[in-house]
């Protein structure tokens, strides 16, 4: 009987280390040494995430549009070298964004993909163009050709915009639908002679000590 | 048999004692009394847990005194953490644990601070003309008031529904759904309708907002204190205008309207473990003592009083301990008015009132604006524990 119940005491002591052991295993300081510098691709999915808009969402926005609009016959079968303008992206989701990346991203899609196909026009340079040639109208700075001639272009397309969003919260976790649509409308017509979107949906559940 | 028992609990003990010496120690800094500088010393040499805690605090003191790039950077980076999912955060599945404390989780705030750092950030976002990002965060602010148990209350800030629409309106879309839904949430009366010629947007707060504490046994229940302000209502003078700024909202009633947590049942959990096991200690020891007593069952005693001990110590060490952290600086009240004044300098006036309508003279904020020509908005933000005299 004795050896019985010692046995047992032992079991129970033993199991109550464990787990006193156990949880003082957990204590401490989460990477004390930090996590090393990890490069990754722009449209590789990093170990921070969330539900929002996010680099690797950029990438394959800007990559798949760069692609379909050069596919688009305006632009294919163009006579001259179209000259597109960039305007604001609009924001209508939850998350922030900088809201000038996405063109910037698409601009330099075309620009390598499709060198002299299209031109972009630099008018968020404007201020700096038009101090340029008046310097050159007035002759304080020297000029390669008639300064009095208007040579800034004016667009034939403007590229622009919109993302727009659905979340949704639940005690299952959340959800966030942001549709990406972007157009090129046509600076003399207003047509819009092309339009494609992406779409991406996220989801996730945050740990029980945050709900 | 002793000596292997004394061991045992020698080696409990210290097994416990290594427990809270492996903890991060508490860098040691002066405070100096500035909200800002102090906040900033926090944040770089504080526990990483409190990091956005401190970000949050200190990004309101830097707004008040109109620093607002400051602010910006300290919310920018608080809100990349609040808006990352932590699923599969260690510290946090810890934090579950019965015998890490709830605090040792990094801090995001409950709903109310989360959708509070949202709205200061929009705010910033507008001042710098951006009000589709402003609008962006307004809406995210919204969405984490939703994290609520009782859905009556999610989401039912009006401020943010009705600048929501207010920024559609702007940017010529239709903002009526959302003015809509501010107004079926409002309960002051009628709301101002859109003016998208407003060009001066004033952001005003007052009063105290609420604070955390814990009660419950062994603190496991998370409670929000909340003091009436004396400040209940603003009125605003520039030029020949006189706007009267009633509360849109009321922090005491966000924070209070929440319900349970997922975390309450964790920590009601720990708290049942840590009784029981106290009471099973107990009896353990009292049992084993008398046991003891006689000599033949004496080493059987001696067992039942080790697992008593034992049952103690685990006891004494379960932490349900709500974490109290709080954003304590936050209003009690949001108010909101938009004006139309041509470009150029003026002077405004926010008057604090109390409950009775008389002025609170000591809290009278006088600014300066210089209002941007069209299209872009100016936008002011005066707190009744603003300390900038520098022009808006």
């Amino acid at each position: 009987m004795k050896t019985i119940l010692s046995n047992k005491m032992k079991l129970i002591s033993s199991s109550v280390v464990a787990a006193l052991l156990a949880g003082c295993a957990s204590t401490g300081v989460q990477n004390p040494s930090g996590v090393p510098v990890t490069e990754m691709k722009g449209d590789e999915r990093g170990f921070v995430a969330g539900t929002g808009v996010e680099s690797q969402d950029l990438v394959t926005v800007a990559d798949k549009m760069a692609r379909s609009i050069l596919k688009t016959p305006e632009i294919a079968g163009a006579q001259g070298i179209p000259r597109i303008v960039l305007q604001p992206v609009q924001n209508e989701t939850r998350f922030p964004i900088n809201k000038g990346i996405f063109l910037t991203k698409i601009r330099a899609e075309l620009n390598t993909k499709a060198a002299g196909k299209v031109r972009f026009l630099a008018r968020d340079q404007m201020a700096a163009l038009e101090r340029e040639r008046d310097l050159k109208r007035s002759g304080q700075v020297t000029s390669s050709s008639d300064p009095q001639v208007v040579e800034l272009k004016g667009a034939d397309f403007f590229l622009t915009g919109k993302l727009q969003g659905l979340s949704t919260r639940t005690s299952k976790g959340t959800s966030d639908y942001v549709l990406y649509t972007f157009q090129l409308v046509d600076a003399r017509t207003s047509d819009i002679i092309w339009e494609d979107q992406a779409e991406i949906k996220k989801q996730g559940l945050e740990d029980a000590a945050y709900r | 048999m002793k000596f292997r028992h004394l061991f045992l609990l020698s080696s409990l003990g210290l097994a416990l004692s290594g427990c809270v010496s492996s903890r991060p120690a508490k860098s040691a800094w002066t405070p100096t009394g500035d909200a800002v500088t102090d906040g900033k010393t926090a944040i770089a040499g504080g526990p990483a847990r409190d990091k956005v805690w401190w970000q949050y605090r200190t990004a309101l003191a830097a707004m008040r005194r109109g620093e607002t790039t400051e602010a910006k950077s300290l919310l920018d980076d608080a809100l990349l953490t609040v808006g990352s999912i932590s699923s599969g955060d260690k510290e946090a599945r810890k934090s579950r644990g019965y015998f890490q404390e709830e605090s040792r989780k990094a801090f995001r705030g409950e709903p109310y601070e989360r959708a509070m750092a949202n709205y200061y950030r929009g705010i910033l976002y507008w001042m710098d003309g951006e009000p589709d990002n402003a609008r962006a965060c307004f809406r995210n602010a919204q969405f984490q008031d939703g994290d609520v148990e009782n859905k009556q209350y999610a989401g039912d800030f009006v401020l943010l529904d009705y600048l929501d629409g207010l920024v559609t309106t702007k940017l010529a879309g239709d903002g009526s759904d959302a003015l809509k839904r501010a107004q079926s949430t409002f309960k002051g009366g009628a709301l101002q309708p859109y003016d998208s010629k407003a060009n001066v947007l004033f952001f005003v707060e007052f009063g105290k907002g609420p604070t955390k504490y814990a009660t419950g046994g062994d603190g496991e229940e998370l409670r929000f204190r909340t003091v009436p302000s004396a400040v209940h209502s603003a009125r605003l003078m520039v030029g020949e205008q006189i706007i009267l700024l009633a509360p849109y909202d009321d922090l005491n009633f966000q924070a209070t309207t929440r319900g349970g947590r997922v975390m309450d049942h964790v920590l009601a959990n720990k708290a049942v473990f840590k009784s029981a096991t106290d009471a099973v200690g107990t009896a353990a020891l009292v049992s084993g003592i008398v046991v003891a007593q006689n000599r033949n069952t004496r080493e059987v005693g001696l067992g039942l009083v080790a697992a008593g001990l034992l049952g103690k110590i685990i006891s004494s060490a379960t932490t349900p301990a709500a974490d109290t952290r709080c954003w304590e600086t936050l209003p009690q009240y949001l108010s909101f008015a938009a004006a139309v004044l041509p470009a150029g300098q003026h002077l405004a006036t926010v008057e604090f009132l109390d409950s009775m309508g008389m002025i609170i003279p000591r809290l009278t904020k006088t600014v300066t604006l210089n209002v941007a020509p069209e299209p872009r908005d100016t936008v002011v933000f005066v707190s009744d524990h603003s300390q900038t005299s520098k022009p808006l």
